[in-house]
């Protein structure tokens, strides 16, 4: 579900004095307005006291209400609520006649299918003066500046009746003509607003015989703009494709009232009567003639809509056990005329000005609106299909938990980076995905792995001063993006990073700081796998990463259950420079799937030993190359007699160890099933992986 | 053959003094030494040469592979910052220690205490990708081309949507994952749909937004969707009143008014009265958008809307967390400062 405001929500300025005279209640209060109005579906953005007392309400309208975008809609909407409101349309004043509109202008609609009906008053000898005080404070109420009294009629039947109007003045239209037809490619039209415009051949103009004079729906031209000195207005009142419309004011970057609402859908079967309100307006308050008739051109108008209404499927969709009577009364509310169709089904005519109804369901959701949703009953139980619970659900709270008791923060970050940072964590073969549109240049690209964002965090919290004994651990499983030929890949990965411990600022990382920083996060792997999926799932196979993300000399590949499933190792040092951090961490990402694959992890119960076992530590001496992997499959492999297990328990480095060399130290379990083993028995074994060790990775006990 | 390969090494090696970078010294590294690299062609290209002159342009070319691999060490040293560590074991096990304790993120727990509450509900998480395209984030819920909310400057599109016939785009709400949900019924049950749905779908959307204190360009919501027969508008009502009950209190109301949605008919807007903490007055607070779901969608998900209606509803769960902790500016949630995390 979107946010309300997301699916393009419009801004509708209403007076609430405005709104009174229209429904009959000169008292109406901002407050009986706004209720009605938000009982409706119509809730309020602002409220603003006008200068002489009026109150501007700010409207919010959905996308498919185009025609209340108007004061005459809102009204109509308030008239629904029923009550005592009734909609009461104004009446246009008693002008003179003159002659027939024919004789003054020619009209030309060569596009009828982006201008569905173009309609042109002319009126005659009028002069352009200031407007009357009630029609300038009447603008004022919804926010408009006072122009002149023909400027200031087209605004005020626009947000009357949300028919957006246009004045030429006739002398300046050459050939006494307008043509609705496409711009030429590279015409050039200057603007109300004084910009000059190149149009396009896609574009949509209202033209004299020589050249365009407005961009149609969306601004007039200057050239044939009303002034002073305009003694006969030509009145253009018209639709248009509303698509047109916002591709034009999209491209132009020129938003008006007039383009807002061509957008949202003008229908051409409610023109005339503004079209005349204004042509007679003008007339009153300039002391001119309206010539009588009015130019019309484009397609046919299409018949009122007509919908079949079935009332069970209304009922059973609201959940509402409202009769058919009721239904009829509601929608006559909305001036759509009801007539009997089959038996429980309602022929329902739809008003022209209702674009938005085109379907049963848009009636049931009007008879619902207007109803009311407040009337749709509240059950105190539900019907319930339990579920067992979901594995994922509870895998991902026990990681969360897990990790958390090791003390790791999870973030969650934004899923963009900058290029720079997304590129070190680029797997090979693979391409970055980014936004396309200005943010790319930014932060735009989608992230390919979360570490950069556990570094970017981390840099953050070192600027903030942030410290936590131990150093700073932080986690956060989210998608990673790629894409290759493409074809994009989204995975759900967890990323871990921790401060390797104990590292001066500035310093390098010892050898021992930099294994005990690894082993602690291979420690948070280990017991995240183990608590998801039991024991000995993880290892980690030392290989260089294929990203230069890591050090090279510090890095293994994470299995789990036997396939690789993601990376573990120290932040390499340009990686690092990269983010600003001044001392070493290690990171590592897996595959959330593979991770969360084990859960629930099955128990394996067996009895308990019945007797005891001995333990021997052994402390090896052995090249630095040598791995604890090496070692201990050595002496797993090697058939050493009754031991049970072997353990790693530390390496130390050292003046006895000499240059080159670590001492490892092992603890060996040994174990008779049958009966209590003696310390001197397995003497011979320990000799024996000695011996074993000896050879395989050329050992020598340290003494 | 032999002069080729000395072109080769005098070249290789001139590219390779060249690189000053590491990224450089990579791309020289696939370009010669690569698994399609130069010299593994010129390597192909041995079985072509006459018998008798074999052993000699093979001798050659190991001996050029030599040298290129040392002097790609060599320069590999010199570039490579001098660390004089030896290497890290990556064999030896991990270890478990820890001198604090960590926390789950407040958003993390939110969105679990909402998944339980409706979980209670029969309601089962469903998730879908977050990198979808116009497919399912605008088509199949019922919003047609040109309709304002498919404008580029409203979306993350990655792929220019004037140029790319079904352009991806990072989803702009979670009902993407109804659209998915309801195509996989439809196709598991054989190309109909066969038993009722009833999914949440909590998840991160995306929308360029001007970041403020209650605005980001990344959030999550939650949606939820039933579909079963005869679904009725009061089954959404019940059902988001006994969420408000068991998520906020006994006391909690709520309430509907009209709005609407592409994919919702009749749509309403989700106002709940609730405490958000213990010690507030019950206020009435905007929480989301809730509606019937639309015949089209359900026809475009290959449902028959005469047998099945359904329902469908979604909210913040920023501005839930916001609320119940008393969380001042949506930014703190993504800065991810330590000290906040600790407070919440």
């Amino acid at each position: 579900m979107p946010r309300r405001g997301a699916l393009s929500l419009a801004l509708m300025k209403a007076s609430v004095r405005w709104l009174g005279k229209l429904i009959g209640d000169p008292t109406l209060t901002a407050e009986a307005a706004e209720a009605a109005l938000t009982d409706a579906g119509f809730p309020i953005d602002a409220r603003d006291v006008v200068d002489d007392g009026d109150i501007r309400l700010e409207v919010e309208v959905t996308s498919n209400r185009g025609d209340c975008l108007s004061h005459i809609g809102l009204a109509r909407e308030m008239a629904a609520r029923g009550g005592t409101w009734r909609l009461e349309l104004p009446e246009p004043p008693r002008v003179k006649r003159g002659e027939p509109v024919t004789d003054a202008l020619r009209l030309q609609n060569s596009i009828p299918d982006l201008c569905p009906r173009f309609t042109a008053h002319v009126v005659r000898g009028i002069k352009v003066g200031p407007s009357p005080a009630w029609l300038s404070r009447a603008l004022e109420s919804v926010g408009q500046r006072s122009i002149n009294n023909v400027v200031d009629v087209t605004n005020y039947i626009n947000f009357l009746y949300g028919q957006p109007t246009h004045a030429f003045d006739l002398a300046k239209l050459a050939g006494k003509a307008l043509v609705v037809r496409l711009a030429r490619e590279g015409e050039v039209l200057t603007t109300l607003d004084g910009k000059k415009r190149a149009l396009r051949a896609d574009e949509v103009v209202v033209a004299d015989e020589r050249a365009a004079q407005s961009l149609a729906g969306v601004i007039g031209g200057a050239d044939s703009e009303v002034g002073p000195d305009t003694r006969d207005v030509v009145l253009e009142a018209a639709t248009w494709d509303p698509v047109a419309v916002r591709r034009a004011a999209r491209r132009h970057q020129v938003r008006t009232d007039a383009s807002h609402r061509f957008e949202r859908g003008v229908d051409a079967r409610t023109i005339d009567d503004p079209a005349y309100l204004a042509a007679a307006m003008i007339a009153d308050l300039g002391g001119g003639t309206v010539c009588s008739g009015m130019l019309d051109a484009g397609r046919t108008a299409a018949p009122r809509r007509t919908i079949s209404l079935r009332t069970d499927r209304c009922r059973g969709l609201m959940g509402v056990p409202i009769t058919d009577e009721a239904i009829t009364e509601v929608l006559r509310r909305l001036s759509i005329e009801v007539g009997p169709d089959a038996a429980g089904v309602l022929r329902c005519t739809v008003p022209a000005f209702r674009l938005d109804l085109e379907r049963e369901v848009d009636l049931i959701e009007e008879v619902a609106r207007v109803h009311g949703l407040d009337r749709v009953p509240l059950q105190e139980t539900i019907r319930v299909a339990v579920r067992p619970p979901q594995a994922s659900e509870s895998a991902m709270q026990l990681l969360g938990h897990t990790l958390a008791g090791l003390g790791f923060y999870e973030t969650v970050t934004f899923s963009f980076v900058t290029e720079k940072q997304a590129k070190p964590f680029l797997p090979p073969g693979q391409e970055l995905v980014a936004v396309h549109g200005d943010r790319r240049a930014a932060d735009g690209t989608l992230r390919p792995s979360v570490i950069p964002s556990l570094l970017a965090c981390r840099r953050a919290n070192d600027d903030a001063g942030v410290t936590v004994s131990g150093g700073i651990r932080l986690y956060e499983a989210a998608a990673v993006f790629g894409q290759y030929a493409g074809a994009s890949t989204e995975r759900r990965t967890l990323a871990l990073m921790l401060d390797v411990p104990g590292v001066e600022r500035g310093k390098p990382a010892s050898p021992e700081q930099r294994q005990l920083g690894v082993r602690l996060l291979r420690g948070a792997l280990e017991a995240a796998a183990r608590t998801l999926g039991g024991e000995g799932r993880l290892t980690v196979r030392p290989e260089r990463p294929t990203t230069p993300a890591f050090e090279d000399i510090a890095h293994g590949l994470v299995m789990l259950d036997g396939s690789p499933a993601g990376s573990l190792g120290l932040i390499s040092p340009e990686t690092l420079r990269l983010f600003g951090l001044e001392f070493p961490v290690v990171a590592a990402e897996v595959e959330l799937a593979a991770l969360v694959r084990g859960y629930p992890a099955r128990a394996k119960v067996g009895n308990l030993p019945a007797f005891p076992s001995i333990d021997r530590d052994l402390s090896l001496i052995v090249d630095e190359a040598v791995t604890w992997d090496s070692i201990h499959r050595a002496v797993i492999e090697g058939g050493v007699d009754r031991l049970e297990s072997v353990a790693f328990i530390g390496t130390y480095r050292g003046k006895q160890t000499g240059a080159g060399k670590k001492s490892v130290t092992l603890r060996m379990r040994f174990r008779d099933p049958a009966r209590t083993l003696r310390r001197e028995e397995v003497d011979p074994q320990v000799a024996a992986v000695v011996e074993l060790t000896g050879r395989a990775v050329g050992a020598t006990v340290r003494v | 053959m032999l002069d080729q390969l000395s072109t080769l090494e005098s070249s290789a090696l001139a590219e390779l003094s060249a690189t000053s970078t590491p990224e450089a010294l990579e791309a020289w590294r696939i370009a010669y030494l690569g698994g399609s690299g130069k010299l593994k062609s010129a390597m192909a290209g041995l079985k072509d040469v006459p018998k008798d002159q074999k052993p000699a342009v093979g001798a050659r070319l190991n001996a050029v592979k030599a040298a290129l691999e040392a002097a790609f060490e060599t320069r590999k040293s010199s570039l490579a910052p001098t660390t004089s560590a030896p290497a890290v074991d990556m064999t030896e096990p991990g270890l478990i220690e820890t001198s604090t304790l960590g926390r789950r993120h407040i958003l993390t727990r939110v969105r679990e205490e909402l998944v339980e509450v409706f979980a209670r509900m029969g309601f089962e998480v469903a998730q879908g990708p977050e990198l979808e395209d116009d497919e399912h984030n605008f088509v199949k819920l019922n919003i047609p081309p040109h309709h304002p909310a498919r404008e580029p400057s409203d979306n993350f599109y990655v792929d220019d949507p004037a140029r790319v016939a079904r352009p991806r785009m990072l989803r702009s709400q979670t009902s993407t994952v109804q659209v998915r949900v309801m195509e996989q019924a439809v196709k598991a049950g054989g190309g109909r749909l066969q038993a009722p749905i009833r999914i949440i779908a909590p998840g991160r959307v995306y929308r360029p937004d001007t970041v403020d204190a209650t605005h980001s360009f990344m959030f999550h919501q939650i949606e939820g969707l039933a579909v079963d027969r005869g679904v009725t508008m009061s089954d959404l009502k019940s059902t988001l009143l006994q969420f408000a009950r068991a998520y906020f209190g006994p006391d909690a109301e709520i309430r509907l008014r009209p709005s609407f949605f592409p994919f919702t008919e009749p749509s309403a807007e989700l106002d709940m009265k609730i405490r958000l903490r213990p010690e507030d007055e019950p206020r009435w607070i905007e929480l989301g958008g809730c509606g019937m779901v639309d015949p089209a969608v359900f026809s475009l998900c290959g449902i028959d809307p005469e047998q099945w209606t359904g329902f469908a509803f979604g909210f913040g769960i920023e501005r839930i967390a916001m609320g119940k902790y008393g969380i001042p500016d949506i930014r703190l949630l993504f800065q991810n400062d330590l000290r906040f995390l600790n407070q919440v």
